[in-house]
């Protein structure tokens, strides 16, 4: 194990690292930590090593049966949750697209913002595009997946996590977290559609997602 | 009931190594999901539930750990860990949020290993027979740390607390906090390399 060996803010880098895998630093801390993490090779070491620790603490606990009714509740959620892929033929019968976005080169991004014009007639299908191939909200009979593309690959432990806001509400998290491919795109389901919903939202948070956004989104997808 | 054909195609799901799971997963293949929902439940509501000390929210938070995987099959990247440490992974920093959630007070009633609800899960398989073994040694592991190393590490992994928390309530100044839970995760890690060799 390195140690660490830099100094981040007069300190030896490496004491945080301990207290980073157990989960105990301080959520400011943390993620001063993880912007070191990204260009400190001694420290990537140290928490690759000791990950495989934490991993195994759990392997400390006693087992305990799973609750059938869990198996239950998990398998009929999924059944009812079909998977959204990048590949699937759009079933849009009545496109309305409005654009109004950004995606920033630099690093990290800006947010995107979509604004969704629905149509009167009751459509139950539309599409919504952004131009510059920052974003895509497919929405199609009752169901919107998200796909991005050019989003940068993010460092170890950390995740993006997609959310959803009614109205003027706090945004709640809707559980699904993912990463990109190499070239940056992913397609992702929003659960439940977006039937009153205001905004879908993606922000980078740590591995395992977060209850509430830790940082400003990266994309924001308003419906109006 | 499963016909021949579907216990057939469950078996061949069974071979598969989690990575190749996933990849049907991600696909949309329930029945491979299955496979990956029985091998790392146990594991998981064990942790959960070792964390929050109520079958309520380990439940929830397993339910949730295991639809963000189907949701999100795409989140995962075998470059960085095994399909049981992403999941765990979730499960901790859920069960550590549920934990800050209630209070330092509720934190520290979390009940121990003894507890009357406990409910054994028998070894079924070589795989997991082999497993109890693992965690026999990871057991060992911890419980052979010097007492103050193994405290901060439990209080942080299992119980959620901040290193700053656990200062205040040892009376400890943050770094030696910080020094400890290196020192024994570092013991921990070289014990259960020797052994694994």
């Amino acid at each position: 194990m390195s140690g660490g060996g830099g100094l981040r803010n007069g300190r030896e880098c490496g004491e945080d690292a301990a207290a980073y895998v157990l989960g105990s630093l301080e959520p400011a801390e943390a993620e001063a930590f993880r912007r070191h993490l990204a260009g400190c090779t001694a420290c990537q070491q140290d928490v690759a090593e000791l990950e495989q620790v934490t991993g195994s603490l759990a392997d400390a606990t006693v087992r305990y049966e799973v609750p059938r009714d869990l198996r239950r509740r998990v398998l009929s959620e999924v059944r009812a949750t079909p998977k959204a892929r990048a590949s699937r033929p759009a079933r849009v019968r009545r496109p309305v697209v409005v654009w109004g976005g950004a995606l920033a080169a630099a690093v990290v991004i800006v947010a995107v913002v979509l604004v969704v014009a629905l149509g009167s007639g009751g459509s139950s299908s539309r599409t919504i595009q952004a131009s510059t191939g920052s974003a895509e909200l497919k929405i199609a009979d009752g169901r919107a997946d998200l796909i991005v593309r050019s989003l940068p690959h993010l460092s170890a432990g950390r995740i993006y996590e997609m959310w959803v806001q009614r109205g003027n509400a706090t945004p709640t998290p809707t559980g699904t977290l993912f990463a990109v491919t190499s070239n940056g795109t992913a397609a992702v389901g929003v659960p439940g559609g977006v039937s009153g919903v205001s905004a879908v939202m993606v922000t980078q948070e740590p591995a395992g997602g977060t209850p509430a956004p830790t940082t400003a989104p990266v994309i924001v997808a308003r419906l109006t | 009931m499963l016909g021949s054909r579907g216990r057939s195609r469950l078996a061949d799901l069974k071979a598969l190594a989690d990575e190749e799971l996933m990849e049907l997963v991600h696909d949309g293949e329930v029945r491979a999901f299955e496979v990956v929902f029985d091998r790392h439940a146990t594991v998981a509501f064990s942790l959960a539930y070792r964390m929050c000390g109520r079958r309520a929210a380990a439940e929830d938070i397993v339910q949730e750990a295991f639809l963000s995987l189907w949701r999100s099959s795409r989140a995962y990247d075998p470059a960085r860990g095994s399909v049981r440490s992403w999941v765990l992974t979730v499960v901790h920093n859920r069960a550590i949020d549920a934990l800050r959630r209630q209070g330092p007070r509720d934190r520290r009633d979390v009940p121990d290993d003894g507890i009357a609800e406990r409910l054994a899960a028998p070894d079924r398989t070589d795989a997991e027979a082999e497993r109890r073994d693992e965690a026999r040694r990871v057991r060992t592991a911890l419980d052979e740390l010097p007492p103050d190393q193994r405290r901060v590490i439990e209080l942080a992994y299992f119980h959620g607390f901040t290193h700053s928390e656990i200062a205040k309530m040892l009376d400890l100044p943050p770094g030696t906090v910080k020094g400890r839970m290196r020192l024994g995760l570092t013991k921990m890690r070289n014990v259960l390399s020797e052994v694994s060799v």
